[in-house]
């Protein structure tokens, strides 16, 4: 099954197309946050370097964070536009799962992956690595990095620390032992493990309808706004 | 607190203006008041202030949700919140991510998702009962993001000080 995968969920735009082969064609786009304006050229270009078009597609897998909110949006809009279009399921991936997928083949006990969440807190989620597939142990959270290093200290395990967070709050976890920093080299999700990662997941048929797919933000609890409150509305 | 008195249009724009001098990457704003109190008169002050070209028509978001001005050296979101009905509605817009990441955002009827917004500058625009055209202007802080220019929004201010 061909599959496009879409990653605007960090500074990046990345857009990749593969099927059971492998990547077929792939292009990255330090965009400077013009998510908007690079996607859709980049989809075309894929598409004409791997010689297919996109009624070909079987899914379409995108990055729904947790995030850069601003590129979210648009490559999850993309991705519910595609699946309209065409009729094909989508197949929503979670940024830490795409980054700690590269270490699925780690020694150690478990993989922490996280980015930054700007404002002093950090997205992460710890993940247990075995026969070259993950499984989360924890659900993402954003929270300041001490909580995240007190956390992964508690645990007491061997652990390979991946992504921007690790890097931007380093000095966080420079306490902790057992450990081994990845950060430096996987840093952000990759188009390629977010691709080769929905692949496994499209197999199963992990897959969802396009009005299901909803961007993880993680900030604010959602609530109604009380309007009623305001006068003069 | 900053208390302040327009007494016309071109007054509330002026002093809007004012306000925008002192703005810095990162800030957002939020602006209440009823409907005519002159939140989008305001918001011309604003950006005309910070430096968007006189060429751009600037007009409330209300059914846009978010415009953009783009001065070459800043770029100002005008965000209006009035047709959202959840919390993750205005999360949805990123609002506090566009001022993280260096931009000016300002917000029509932010005063009802303050805890999404972060630190922020309040203005609030009231219609005067005995005057049609007089606004009591109120501006104050939540968080600290002010505090270094607090003093010189006051002198800033003092003209129109009530």
């Amino acid at each position: 099954m061909l599959i496009l995968g879409i990653e605007t969920a960090v500074e990046h735009v990345g857009v990749a197309l593969g099927d059971h082969r492998g990547t077929l064609a792939s292009a990255t786009v330090n965009s400077d946050r013009r998510h908007a304006e690079s996607l859709a050229p980049m989809i075309e270009f894929v598409c004409a370097q791997a010689g297919v078009t996109l009624r070909q597609l079987g899914a379409v897998a995108v990055d729904i964070g947790p995030g850069l909110f601003t590129g979210l949006r648009v490559g999850v809009a993309a991705a519910q536009s595609l699946a309209w279009a065409f009729d094909i399921p989508v197949v929503p991936m979670c940024s830490l799962d795409v980054l700690a997928h590269r270490m699925s083949r780690t020694e150690d006990d478990v993989v922490a992956a996280a980015l930054d969440a700007r404002r002093g807190e950090m997205y992460w989620a710890v993940y247990k690595p075995s026969d070259g597939r993950m499984t989360r142990l924890t659900e993402p959270v954003v929270t300041p990095p001490d909580d995240c290093a007190i956390h992964l200290a508690e645990r007491d395990q061997y652990v390979t620390c991946v992504g921007s967070g690790f890097v931007r709050h380093q000095e966080s976890f420079e306490a902790l032992t057992r450990s081994t920093m990845r950060a430096d080299e996987v840093t952000w999700p990759s188009i390629d493990d977010l691709l080769s990662l929905a692949g496994q997941r499209a197999s199963r048929e992990e897959w969802v309808e396009a009005h299901m797919v909803e961007p993880m933000y993680l900030r604010v609890p959602d609530a109604e706004i009380n309007w009623a409150t305001r006068e003069g509305r | 607190m900053i208390n302040a008195r327009t007494t016309n249009v071109h007054q509330t724009e002026e002093l809007a203006g004012a306000i925008a001098s002192l703005a810095r990457p990162r800030d957002i704003v939020v602006l209440s008041g009823e409907m005519g109190a002159g939140k989008t008169a305001f918001m011309r002050g604003f950006a005309a202030g910070i430096g968007v070209s006189p060429d751009e028509t600037v007009s409330s978001p209300t059914f846009t949700l978010v415009h953009t001005y783009d001065t070459g050296k800043i770029v100002v979101h005008h965000a209006d919140l009035y047709r959202l009905g959840r919390l993750s509605d205005v999360e949805d817009l990123g609002l506090r991510e566009l001022a993280d990441l260096g931009d000016v955002v300002v917000v029509e009827w932010g005063d009802v998702a303050s805890d999404v917004l972060g630190d922020h500058l309040v203005v609030s625009l009231e219609a005067d009962d005995d005057d049609e055209d007089t606004r009591q202007v109120t501006v104050s802080v939540a968080g600290h993001t002010w505090d270094s220019r607090w003093e010189q929004l006051k002198r800033a201010l003092a003209k129109w000080g009530d």
